[in-house]
């Protein structure tokens, strides 16, 4: 009858390798990290959002553009795989950044991170309501009436915050989907995006598609597309069709099998992903064209959520499919996505960067319960405000997305390149995977990011909406990153620890050392 | 005896823990403290991340000892972390590793779907357990950890199967060292209450008493009564009640056909009983230790 104190102590760790346990090692397998990639990346909602914008920016050179964005995409994830590694932590690219290049820098990097997953959140959304409509539409058969309803602003705004609760609800309470349900929606997905694509073809050899437009070899030739202002924009559009795959990177924790398991994955995500992408993005512009009326791919009243104007002619009957498709694939990019700016927050407070209460974790869901709801929030705040004030909000938030991305990825990669400086030539893999690779991404995002910023200066850039004559894309990307940069400074007044490095020191490792 | 508490750093937990530790004080018992982690086994659409990971198992660990400065000193208790799909799943695998008697969990709900939440832990739980689940209605902790078990009410009926009940009953009154009440729920068993029913509740718990007289060795305190009225409500509401005591049922026993316990009966008997249910499994046999 002793009181067995020293709390460290009595916390008996039940199954000994407890952290690994934790860490559920060797739960997912090849198939099941591939399915959590695909997921994560979400296709349907992604080609839904992007192909449009896409294709106002590059025209015909949809796919090459959709191959090269994937470049800059792979080499930064590479250096994020390293940091991850090196210093696993729930703040990512804000930890990463504040470790190499100080407090101040890592603010904005962990500020971009959110800012870019709000703004996708608000967009998931969007597209959501728009094809819950369309969805109720063809139930009841097909009444533009009802399909119609996603235009009404208020309507529309309404559906928007019932599916943004929604989604802060599950992710609040940490209710998850199980492995076979998930597999199902995967497949789901591919298969209908699949028979979307060889509809648009059988449409195209009966003489029905819409503007039959011959697949020719330029369509793959980056250099035809007239600007390097186009080029770019492009690029950093399709930057954000494979957002979400690094996941399969980072998954080497918890995979099964050989240490080889996640790099598999990776590939084989990115290859059915990109097969998928080129033959989807062949079939919408040979079915559609990218003429400027009707259904055509350059019609900037389909060119925000395009399936929601493609799927009815190219699927007939079946074009309930494409909807249940790409709500399902918004509904798991929507779960999926929440985390992010979640757990950063919650870095944030937990590191004095924000206020503790962000800090805070929900003792009875385990999820970051604060840092939840306060980007739900944010992220229903912002779709309000964009849904009146942009023509066209899906278009403008996912090119600001496409810059936001830039930002924080690019940042991210070069501080992967500064973290590991003493230890670059230690070996031929570090000097290519620490300074080679993410660097060069880290370049081409910081280009994009800038040729991005001074073309949306333009009032005419993305769907053409400004404010005091200037773009609204440049308005927003410029109050974003403002409010971050007023939101730090107000911190570094209230919270001056963690900006004099007190909560989170620089460091660079020296070959060999390996940081805990 | 062994006493597994499921805590969460919540009130509902600390309501079960300081039901825990009354329990506890009990000579030669043991108090398991368990903290239930998802297991991530599961596929999840969420990508699991190692850094959350590590900073919830610090957390678990900051709520764990939380709940240690809780204990007073004198009780022999240990902390334990769980990996599990769930929350019951958890607490069940815990409670088989380590041989608990009895399962703590705290009844109260919150968020907003209050009700149901008492079926989602304790439901599961009840369906599942081999071992006796214990609810520590809301405002448990409100009464501290040094007040003493004051009685032990063990509510039984007709049909058989009581005798496991009864067992667990006497077992428990002699670990707290407390008197025994038996209380019979033949009234509310029938619809209905005429004369001969209550007559047959009286013999019944005449009955029933007499057996635990039988076999309570040490002579503990004894006493028997009948419950009367229309419904459960009514029953419980004209029992006197000790705020010491703590109330012992079988699970099935008060279930009615197509019913889930929890769903209905338990969770008025709950909101009726202004002290801790015990519920023990309908075929429960005491290994005995």
């Amino acid at each position: 009858m002793t009181l067995e104190i020293n709390a460290s102590e009595a916390v008996e760790k039940t199954t000994g390798g407890i952290s690994k346990k934790g860490l559920s090692a060797g739960s997912v397998g090849l198939v099941g990290a591939v399915v959590i990639g695909i997921s994560c990346i979400a296709p349907a909602y992604t080609l839904t959002g992007a192909l449009g914008p896409t294709v106002a920016e590059v025209g015909l050179q949809l796919p090459a553009i959709f191959v090269a964005g994937f470049i800059p995409m792979l080499l930064v994830a590479l250096g994020y795989r390293e940091l991850n590694k090196a210093m696993p932590d729930s703040g990512t690219s804000f930890t990463w950044a504040t470790r190499a290049f100080g407090p101040w820098i890592g603010w904005m990097s962990g500020w971009g991170l959110i800012a870019a997953t709000v703004v996708v959140l608000s967009n998931l959304a969007g597209i959501a309501v728009d094809f819950f409509y369309l969805m109720l539409s063809q139930i009841f058969g097909n009444s533009a009436e009802i399909a119609g309803l996603a235009g009404n602003p208020w309507i529309n705004v309404g559906t928007c915050l019932v599916f943004i609760f929604a989604a802060t609800w599950i992710s609040y309470r940490d209710m998850q989907t199980t492995q076979k349900v998930q597999y199902w929606l995967v497949g789901f997905q591919l298969i209908v995006l699949v028979g979307f694509g060889i509809m648009a073809f059988v449409h195209i050899a009966s003489g029905t598609a819409f503007d039959p437009t011959p697949v020719s070899l330029s369509w793959f030739n980056p250099f035809a597309v007239t600007s390097f202002s186009a080029f770019a924009a492009g690029l950093s559009l399709s930057i954000f069709i494979f957002w979400g795959w690094d996941v399969t990177l980072t998954m080497s924790e918890e995979t099964k099998g050989s240490r080889s398991t996640p790099g598999r994955a990776a590939t084989l995500t990115v290859i059915i992903v990109m097969v998928l992408y080129l033959f989807v993005a062949i079939a919408a512009i040979s079915f559609a064209g990218v003429g400027g009326v009707g259904v055509g791919l350059g019609n900037p009243e389909i060119q925000g959520n395009v399936f929601f104007a493609l799927a009815g002619p190219a699927l007939g009957p079946f074009a309930i499919l494409m909807s249940i498709a790409v709500l399902s694939s918004s509904a798991a990019s929507l779960q999926s996505t929440f985390v992010s700016p979640a757990r950063t927050l919650l870095a944030m407070g937990h590191y004095g960067a924000l206020p503790p209460a962000y800090a805070k974790v929900s003792p009875r869901f385990f999820t970051p319960g604060y840092a939840t709801i306060a980007s739900a929030i944010v992220a229903a705040g912002f779709y309000t405000i964009m849904r009146f004030v942009s023509e066209d909000v899906l278009w403008d938030t996912i090119t600001t997305l496409g810059m936001m991305i830039c930002f924080y990825y690019g940042l991210t990669a070069f501080a992967c390149v500064w973290y590991f400086r003493r230890q670059w030539f230690a070996t031929v893999r570090n000097a290519f995977f620490t300074l080679v690779f993410p660097l060069i991404g880290g370049i081409i995002l910081a280009v994009l990011f800038c040729t991005t910023l001074v073309d949306s200066m333009d009032p005419n850039y993305g769907s053409g909406s400004e404010i005091f004559g200037l773009g609204l894309v440049f308005v927003l990307g410029m109050a974003i990153l403002l409010i971050g940069a007023v939101i730090m400074f107000v911190q570094s007044k209230v919270r001056p620890a963690f900006f004099r490095g007190e909560t989170l020191s620089l460091a660079a490792p020296r070959f060999g050392e390996h940081e805990e | 005896m062994r006493f597994l508490v499921g805590y969460t750093a919540t009130p509902a937990g600390a309501d079960a823990l300081a039901l825990g530790v009354r329990l506890a004080r009990a000579p030669g018992a043991e108090l398991d403290i368990v903290l239930v982690l998802n297991a991530g086994e599961r596929a999840t659409l969420t990508p699991t991340d190692p850094g959350y990971h590590r900073l919830l198992l610090e957390t678990a660990e900051v709520w764990l000892a939380e709940a240690l400065t809780l204990v007073p000193a004198g009780i022999s208790v240990h902390t334990h972390l769980e990996h599990a799909d769930s929350f019951t799943r958890g607490l069940l695998k815990a409670a088989e590793r380590l041989q608990a008697n009895l399962i703590v969990v705290g009844a109260a709900t919150h968020g907003l779907l209050g009700r149901f939440a008492i079926g989602s832990v304790a439901g599961g739980l009840l369906h599942s357990s081999h071992v006796p689940v214990a609810l520590a209605p809301e405002g448990s902790r409100a009464m501290g950890t040094d007040e003493p078990i004051g009685r032990v009410t063990c509510a039984v009926g007709t049909k058989p199967g009581a005798d496991g009940l009864l067992t667990a009953g006497i077992r428990l009154a002699r670990t707290v060292d407390a008197p025994l009440r038996l209380v019979s729920l033949v009234a509310i068993d029938r619809p209905g209450a005429d004369a001969q029913t209550i007559q047959l509740a009286a013999d019944h718990a005449q009955a029933v008493l007499d057996y635990a007289t039988e076999h309570l060795m040490d002579g503990l305190e004894v006493t028997a009564s009948v419950a009367s009225g229309g419904s459960i409500e009514h029953a419980v509401r004209g029992l006197h009640w000790d705020p010491a005591e703590v109330c012992i049922v079988g699970s099935s026993r008060l279930a009615q056909p197509h019913r889930l316990f929890l769903g209905s009966i338990a969770a008025k008997m709950l909101r009726e009983l202004p002290v801790p249910l015990i519920v023990v499994p309908r075929d429960f046999t005491e290994t005995g230790k």
